[in-house]
């Protein structure tokens, strides 16, 4: 297959460890928001109930920590921004409007990899502030008060980057919802997206 | 129940108003600290009328205090505090302490399971335990520090102010078995009035910082205090400014709004972005099908 037409984009670990967080993530996102937003409470009787969801949605949380540690020690090397990301992320308008002129990406682009810190520091702050909410009783109020604002302000964030990955990994690169569930792109895809990765890839064949 | 005969005024974690169309009048607890003895009358005839269970399971500490703190199933108590004042004389008060019956309830604006928590229109707050989901957020919204979790129900409880007795016409067990009517009840502006007489008696008997305790920071209370020392009221182990937090407006104000406008103004941004812009084609048939 490789010798046709296809590279290998994401390992077997690699997609296992993305898809645990997501689907993890997923389910936080809908138990977070029927416990913060009345108008999202509908969400709990689809999740199993209130009670349900005040009892999963932190040990969830934890399970999504630990594969998002996994995730960032696995891709933490890749995701460094350097000098033509940085040049890159001056230029995101181009890249938003999908005009010529952005600079050539890595094997992430700079996009991707804002995104990968932004949720990494994210979980960070939703565990910490996390822990207080789920046993209330044996922290202090002004912690609990401080942890609920933390708690809220890190979920919107990364629901903001959910989204943003999801339309684009779905509807704008094409081929990336394929790279994460099969783990091959075609050479093509990886010239046009990532086209520093396809040269250092197709010279070490 | 409750809900049954009483006309609501709020509701938690509700996304319309409350039913309720009827005023009420509004009704008050006062404990007039001054005269209280510490009989703790009150607090057994609470234990009876609401079928509490006791708590045995708590070390004795050596106090004259029934229980170190509130519990789930220990709804208010006298608080027993020894003051030392500035003239060398020893104070011993002797405080009823349980849900304050906010008019701006803290443990309301922060509940998230809707119905979980009520206020009526005569001023009740009352928890509905089967809509409880136990998470606690009452408990940290809360400014006096009342709510308790049942860590075998995983559902909050506190005072009702007797709101079954209150919604037949009877005033509060406690204030029913109070001897020395330190404890009475009735609208609150009734006992408002009572209130500031009483302060003016205590001011001309020596204490010139008497005072009504009916906090603004929470909109005044339904459970009012003549206290001799109004000025100190951490001497009673009453907070001194009790407010609802800034961090819970923030939550349930500006940042609701916010986390609406990126939930719903993110896909809407996306759709109208691909309505505009489309897939991304780096350079043609580069698409990887």
């Amino acid at each position: 297959m490789a010798e046709r037409d296809e590279i290998q984009r994401f390992t077997m670990a690699e997609r296992l460890i993305h898809w645990a967080v997501a689907i993890t993530f997923v389910y936080l996102v809908l138990s977070g928001l029927a416990l913060f937003y009345p108008s999202f409470y509908w969400l709990a009787s689809v999740l199993g109930g209130g009670p349900v969801i005040r009892r999963w949605h932190p040990i969830v949380g934890v399970a999504m920590f630990v594969f998002l540690l996994g995730m960032y020690l696995q891709w933490r090397r890749d995701m460094k921004l350097d000098d033509l990301d940085r040049q890159w992320l001056r230029q995101v308008g181009k890249y938003i409007r999908h005009e010529e002129g952005v600079p050539e990406s890595g094997r992430f682009n700079a996009g991707q990899k804002l995104l990968f810190k932004t949720m990494s520091l994210m979980g960070l702050l939703l565990l910490l502030s996390g822990i207080p909410l789920w046993f209330p009783l044996r922290f202090s109020r002004s912690l609990r008060e401080w942890s609920i604002l933390v708690h809220e302000i890190a979920a919107l964030v990364a629901i903001g980057g959910l989204i943003a990955h999801i339309y684009m990994g779905t509807a704008v690169v094409r081929g990336s919802m394929r790279a994460m569930l099969t783990g091959w792109v075609s050479r093509a895809w990886a010239r046009a997206h990532h086209p520093r990765w396809a040269r250092e890839v197709e010279r070490t064949p | 129940m409750p809900t049954v005969s009483l006309e609501v005024k709020a509701i938690s974690a509700a996304t319309t108003p409350a039913p309720g169309m009827k005023e009420a009048p509004r009704v008050a607890k006062l404990i007039d600290v001054s005269s209280c003895i510490g009989c703790k009358a009150c607090e057994v005839a609470c234990q009876e009328w609401n079928d509490l269970p006791p708590s045995v399971d708590r070390p004795f500490t050596g106090s004259y205090q029934t229980m170190p703190d509130l519990s789930w199933n220990f709804w208010q108590l006298i608080k027993f505090n020894e003051i030392l004042r500035g003239d060398g004389r020893l104070e011993w008060t002797m405080t009823k302490y349980q849900c304050m019956h906010c008019a701006d309830p803290g443990c309301l604006r922060a509940c998230p399971a809707p119905g979980a928590i009520v206020q009526y229109a005569n001023g009740i707050v009352d928890f509905v335990q089967e809509n409880c989901i136990g998470c606690g957020y009452c408990i940290t919204g809360c400014p006096f520090d009342v709510p308790r979790l049942n860590p075998q129900t995983g559902r909050v409880s506190k005072c009702t102010l007797c709101s079954d007795r209150v919604a037949a016409g009877l005033e509060p067990a406690c204030i029913k078995a109070c001897p020395t009517n330190c404890l009475s009840f009735g609208t609150k502006e009734k006992l408002l009035l009572i209130a500031h007489q009483r302060v003016e008696q205590l001011k001309e008997r020596g204490f010139p910082n008497a005072g009504v305790y009916d906090p603004p920071g929470v909109g005044g209370t339904h459970v009012i205090y003549v206290l001799p020392h109004a000025d100190r009221p951490e001497d009673y182990g009453l907070p001194k400014d009790p407010k609802v937090s800034w961090t819970l407006k923030l939550w349930k104000g500006p940042l609701k709004w916010l986390g609406h406008l990126i939930v719903f103004g993110g896909i809407l941004g996306a759709f109208v972005h691909y309505l505009r812009f489309g897939p991304h084609r780096a350079r043609e048939e580069d698409t990887g099908k």
